[in-house]
């Protein structure tokens, strides 16, 4: 009996999954067309091996912009998500040519990564400062700590092995791929099946009303940033993997991608409304216009221009439904 | 036989396949004001967003003053005459009262298309005056009351040469002081030829100021009455289609001797003064005073949701510190605030998470959410509740007004609170939703709750409440006996006479 339940509450989750994508139709056909036009325009965009290339190339947008999402959700902004990346990466290049471990290595850079966003949190939640101030400073700061403790070089000699979770592969799937699936499982959990999920979306919806609905208000909010700084931490670590080398200058502009990549995914900036199914297609698509262009043969000048348009297009196509 | 200003007729329209009109008609004599009533969801708002050219109708006929007309949207309606004043204000806060006032038409502007400063102030005041309002038109909209600002935006929807005025609501959230201004203002208006459209829940209002009504009852004619010649229970049976035996349930149960919160010179720091009282188990306590009285705050302090300064709270003889809302409600007390809107609902996400956001963990085992018991929970609420439609994947912000109360309502009933505090219950929603709400108060205290309800409608306190304290300027001036109390009696003593 127990039993049953538990598996009619699965098929549920299931059918709450697939009613999800239903209402990303929009997005998944965007996503089809573009499919369809690289592919005719190259022989090398639909092969297994380049579509396994575009998910390594997503994955580290995407798990950052996976973090944003929770962020959007409250009605906040995380600027500092591109500088931080690269903050964590000099960090964690820094404590394992000192340590020589891998893993303290991974510890120090999610550790400093949590503490940007614990900075950021309680600097928008109890300083009273807005998100938008708060994390555009921390953008200037963090990225200006990159470049001072380094030097403005990079950090290389890292020990091979390292690079395993950024560049190394399973079988034909990239670790980085597993990584971003195993994030994005773990968040589409977190808010679809568990009280922070309600919360979230609660204080983003109605912070007053959510206020005088019991809830924690200003703990789910620190929440979110410190969700996003952790993100961008594991972002920074990945970045850093595949490149066997921790630059300041990494991630420049990320932030623009990983907001463009939620929003494209329907969240509102208004906060309350957005999914993590969302998210992922707003980072596929936007991860399939830089590949497919490159292959191509598009000047990287113009590309900027044609994946402006895109998502002008994009968003106005998911309005209009 | 007085002139028609605006005539309606055989007015249809559907959503979706869903009757919101059927044959409604409508007049408008010169010089009258004409009150539109009905329950939530009979059509009122249906027929004047057609009226102002937000819907299109489906079929039938607008004439005004003799000529049929269509209206294409709201500029078009404003164009041919006819403004509108909604609950919702549609002033911009950080603009002077001239400027809204014109916003959108300036009056005169100089050769570069820059606006005339000194003209639009000084047309501004001639509005005012000629109103003998004091208001100064320097002042940023911001700065003034609720009530000085309903007065502006009658002005600004005067200055367009409006002579259809319609006033959806428009003392919600007044004091007495400001609806007697606005009356004073409406009998103005009706001797400068401004015909007006009256729309309200309270129909000693509409019995103040009105000279007709026309009832509609799902979206038809119910009737229309000469507001001389009827009487309360004739236009509420036409509303409901029934005779309403009580519209105050009475109470079988009583309450018990035990006490249940007590609350020693508490003060927050929105509280005007220290507050003491105590409330029993299964006992409806009322707390009355007019609008900035301190009810609300102390509503709210009792919550914790403002910062306590001094004082004791004491819950089944225990003495408790509430320094947030999650503190007051693991010591079992709910809260349903004033303000649905803003402090109750989050609009814009669907019936199932307004009810259960407040009570989530009785869906959750082991950390995870159960989506079959959160939907159970949902479902049960609303059906003890009566929302209609029932349908809990609806966004809240597609109910009427009463049903809207009732989720707010039900994202704390679910959690079977021992303290239930409610703050003007019964604001803004039908006789029949009222006496529903009535129902379930009664139902909580014989169960043993205990009852703390805010309000300033006095008829209502006195017919369900046990005892009743009167407020003034956030002090406790009077304790009376439910049954004991009279309208005029609260009112005397909420004004301090």
């Amino acid at each position: 009996m127990e039993n049953k339940v538990e598996k009619n509450d699965r098929s549920a989750f299931v059918s709450k999954f697939l009613r999800l994508l239903k209402g990303e139709l929009g997005l998944i056909l965007i996503l089809a067309a573009l499919m369809v036009v690289f592919s005719l325009m190259s022989p090398y965009f639909f092969t297994s091996r380049n579509l396994l290339n575009i998910t390594r190339q997503v994955s580290i947008t995407l798990i950052v912009a996976i973090g944003m999402t929770f962020v959007i959700l409250t009605g906040e902004i995380d600027l500092s998500v591109g500088s931080s990346a690269a903050l964590v990466g000099v960090a964690t290049a820094a404590v394992l040519n000192a340590t020589g471990s891998i893993f303290l290595g991974l510890i120090a850079g999610l550790i400093l990564g949590v503490g940007i966003g614990f900075a950021n949190g309680a600097l928008t939640v109890y300083g009273r400062v807005q998100s938008f101030i708060v994390t555009l400073a921390m953008m200037g700061i963090a990225r200006g700590a990159a470049l001072v403790w380094t030097g403005g070089k990079p950090i290389s000699r890292l020990p091979v092995d390292f690079a395993i979770m950024g560049a190394g592969y399973l079988g034909p799937v990239p670790v980085s791929t597993i990584i971003a699936a195993g994030v994005f499982i773990l968040a589409f959990f977190v808010l679809n099946r568990t009280k922070h999920g309600v919360y979230v979306k609660s204080i983003g919806a109605n912070r007053e009303a959510a206020r005088l609905s019991a809830i924690p208000v200003r703990k789910y909010r620190v929440l979110a940033f410190v969700i996003s700084g952790l993100m961008s931490a594991l972002g920074g670590i990945l970045i850093t993997s595949k490149l066997l080398s921790a630059q300041p200058t990494a991630a420049e502009g990320l932030e623009m991608n990983v907001i463009a990549a939620v929003i494209l995914g329907g969240a509102s900036l208004s906060g309350g409304i957005g999914t993590v199914l969302g998210t992922l297609l707003g980072a596929m698509v936007i991860g399939v216009i830089d590949n497919g262009m490159n292959l191509v043969g598009v000047s990287s000048f113009f590309q900027q221009i044609v994946k402006g348009v895109i998502i002008l297009v994009a968003v106005l196509a998911k309005r209009s439904d | 036989m007085p002139d028609i200003a605006l005539k309606l007729e055989g007015i249809h329209k559907s959503f979706g396949g869903i009757h919101a009109l059927k044959d409604v008609s409508f007049e408008l004599s010169e010089g009258e004001v004409h009150a539109l009533l009905g329950e939530n969801g009979a059509g009122k708002s249906t027929l004047i967003k057609i009226l102002t050219g937000v819907h299109k109708m489906d079929s039938g006929i607008i004439q005004v003053r003799g000529k049929t007309v269509t209206i294409e949207d709201p500029v078009d309606a404003r164009h041919k005459g006819i403004g509108a004043i909604y609950q919702e204000l549609s002033l911009v806060d950080s603009l002077t009262v001239a400027e809204n006032i014109f916003l959108g038409h300036e009056p005169s502007t100089s050769f570069f298309g820059t606006v005339r400063k000194k003209e639009l102030i000084r047309r501004a005041a001639e509005y005012l005056l000629s109103f003998g309002i004091k208001i100064d038109p320097n002042t940023l909209v911001g700065d003034l009351g609720l009530g000085q600002k309903r007065i502006v935006e009658i002005i600004k929807a005067l200055s367009i040469n409006a002579n259809i005025l319609l006033l959806d609501e428009p003392t919600t959230g007044m004091s007495r002081a400001e609806i007697d201004t606005l009356f004073e203002i409406m009998d103005d208006l009706k001797i400068k030829k401004v015909n007006m459209i009256y729309i309200s829940h309270h129909l000693d209002e509409v019995f103040r100021v009105c000279d007709r009504a026309t009832v509609l009852r799902d979206g038809q004619n119910a009737g229309t009455f000469e507001i001389d010649k009827v009487d309360l229970k004739t236009l509420v049976k036409s509303m409901l289609g029934r005779t309403l035996k009580e519209e105050f349930p009475v109470r079988e149960g009583r309450s018990s001797e035990e006490t249940l919160l007590g609350i020693k010179e508490f003060k927050t720091d929105k509280m005007l003064a220290p507050i003491s009282f105590s409330l029993k188990k299964g006992e409806i306590l009322g707390i009355t005073g007019i609008i900035g009285s301190g009810k609300s705050e102390l509503a709210l302090g009792l919550f914790g949701a403002d910062r306590a300064l001094k004082g004791k709270i004491s819950i089944g003889g225990r003495e408790v510190r509430l320094n947030s809302p999650d503190d007051a409600k693991r010591h079992g007390i709910s809260f349903i605030p004033e303000d649905r809107k803003e402090q109750g609902l989050f609009l814009r996400l669907n019936v199932e998470h307004n009810i259960c956001v407040a009570n989530i963990d009785l869906a959750i085992k082991n950390g995870i959410i159960s989506s079959k018991k959160k939907s159970e929970i949902a479902k049960e609420t609303s059906e003890k509740l009566k929302v209609r439609p029932l349908d809990i994947k609806m966004a809240v912000q597609n109910l009427s007004g009463g049903n809207q109360q009732k989720v707010v309502i039900g994202k704390w009933l679910c959690g079977e609170p021992d303290i239930l505090i409610l703050d003007e219950p019964t604001r803004g929603i039908d006789i029949g939703a009222k006496t529903e709400i009535y129902s379930l108060i009664n139902y909580l205290a014989d169960r043993g709750t205990g009852i703390l309800i805010m309000s300033s409608e006095f008829r209502e306190m006195s017919a369900i409440c046990d005892r009743i304290l009167v407020i003034r300027k956030g002090t406790i001036v009077a304790e009376l006996e439910g049954k004991d109390s009279s309208t005029e009696q609260l009112l005397t003593l909420a004004l301090g006479g």
